[in-house]
């Protein structure tokens, strides 16, 4: 008697890479800074849009229940949201995470309650774009360069993964050459540094910044957010002041089979070869 | 006054792409793409439900107009005058349906007509419906036709509601035609 494997459409489609492994959340879209080129226009006064914790996890174990194979969490400043250390450590137990972050409120306080993430499959991904203060924070905030080259080593020392991430429209050699130089002395390896462009959504379209990119540009790895699921995590960004819902897949997010689905829907009903050159990620 | 969003033409969902391809669908598509899961099922059962079918166009169009008039659905009352013209009735027959209450002896002058609108007086009015009303209709419709038409006013029924809370415009395009039909 032969026993019948369900079907998994979500875990064939990543096993064969025919769509992407990761499971983004948008944990919240409020942020201590402005940036100029942000995509969700976050800053302290926004709507926070939070997911719960509760939410949070019920995607993650849902995530690794389909058959997908990473989580990220991204905002807003996630570490605003008080329950962040614990959540990531718990989504941990059931994915590898990566967490952005923009490294600038890592207190004495906040480093203690990170540290346990040392022993997690966690990594936390921080923007640094130039290896000049002034430069840096002309687009960030004051202050910014310096205490993010204050928190990495200081996240580094308590073994826990750090990514670096430079968004720049252009670097010179020298300068990337500089800010390699830079991030190794933090402690943070070249196999850790990622380089992206600027993508024209959000504030650095009202800024008139960065690249245009359409749809198959975009990495289409599912993405939820209190507003609903979408179309990789450069799709639910807000331009004055209104979520932008053109790359929105639907609006239920739980359970994540739902938007999965739909998702691989779009994706199978996409032309062969219509993929992004624009190394946006 | 205060409006539900529909969804901007460059904002339009993934899933809702379809049914913008051949520019604006109208506001019930630009309401329903504010939720694509929700429009990507909806929208061939409305389809399927209010396009002509084993039953003809005039006969559905009766079924609408009269149906919106007992809502006291404006958007769907004034939409679908304009199809109901196009489907062969005419503006005395479309001014009848849309004033709830008996139609002029003698105008539709066709028993099945006559009987569908007793039929959907009773459906789309509310309440029970009485075993006679049942064998009236059964007079002049056959039992699969009596399902559609029923399904019609609940369609409906189901669309005069939304369209009423979230206040959808009515098209210029519509509201010039009844002008020269002498219907506003
Ligand atoms: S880019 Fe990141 S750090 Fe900058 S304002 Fe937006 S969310 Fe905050």
């Amino acid at each position: 008697m032969s026993v019948e494997t369900p079907e998994r459409p979500i875990a064939r489609a990543v096993a064969e890479g025919r769509m992407p492994g990761r499971v983004w959340m948008y944990a919240n879209y409020h942020c201590n800074i402005q940036c100029t080129y942000c995509l969700t226009e976050s800053g302290p006064k926004v709507t926070q849009r939070a997911l719960s914790p509760e939410t949070m996890i019920a995607v993650g174990e849902q995530a690794k229940e389909l058959g997908f194979t990473d989580l990220g969490v991204t905002g807003g400043e996630t570490f605003l949201m008080p329950h962040m250390p614990d959540t990531l450590a718990r989504l941990a137990d059931e994915l590898p995470v990566v967490a952005l972050t923009n490294g600038t409120l890592f207190s004495r306080r906040l480093l203690e309650k990170v540290e346990p993430l040392a022993e997690r499959d966690v990594a936390l991904q921080i923007s640094l774009d130039r290896p000049d203060a002034d430069v840096n924070d002309e687009m960030r905030a004051p202050d910014n360069f310096r205490k993010v080259v204050a928190a990495v080593p200081a996240l580094v020392e308590r073994g826990i993964t750090v990514r670096i991430a430079t968004t720049v429209e252009s670097i010179e050699d020298n300068e990337l050459d500089r800010l390699c130089a830079l991030h190794r002395d933090l402690g943070v390896p070249d196999s850790e540094h990622i380089i992206r462009p600027i993508v024209r959504r959000g504030r650095a379209d009202t800024e008139n910044l960065g690249v245009t990119a359409v749809q198959s540009d975009l990495p289409a790895e599912l993405t939820i957010t209190d507003d609903g699921a979408f179309w990789g995590p450069f799709g639910p960004t807000v331009h004055d002041d209104r979520l932008d819902t053109d790359l929105l897949v639907t609006r239920t997010t739980l359970p994540l089979e739902t938007p999965a689905r739909a998702l691989l829907g779009l994706l199978e009903g996409r032309p062969d070869g219509d993929d992004s050159a624009l190394n946006i990620r | 006054m205060t409006t539900i969003e529909r969804v901007e033409l460059d904002q339009v969902p993934l899933l809702a792409r379809p049914y913008f391809a051949d520019g604006d669908p109208g506001p019930i598509v630009r309401a329903l793409a504010q939720v694509p899961e929700l429009l990507t099922v909806a929208l061939p059962f409305i389809g399927a439900a209010l396009a002509p079918s084993a039953i003809g166009f005039r006969a559905k169009e009766i079924v609408i107009v009269r149906t919106s008039a007992l809502a006291g659905c404006r958007f769907c009352v004034e939409t679908h005058a304009v199809v109901a013209l196009d489907a062969g009735l005419s503006p005395a027959h479309v001014a009848a349906l849309r004033t709830p209450g008996p139609v002029p002896d003698g105008l539709f002058g066709d028993p099945a007509e006559e009987a569908l609108l007793g039929w959907v007086d009773v459906v789309g009015g509310g309440g029970p419906v009485s075993d006679e009303e049942r064998a009236a209709i059964l007079r002049h419709w056959d039992h699969h036709e009596i399902v559609e038409l029923t399904t019609v006013v609940g369609a409906t029924l189901m669309l005069n509601r939304f369209a009423t809370a979230l206040a959808l415009p009515t098209s210029p395009d519509a509201l010039e035609r009844l002008e020269k039909e002498g219907l506003r």
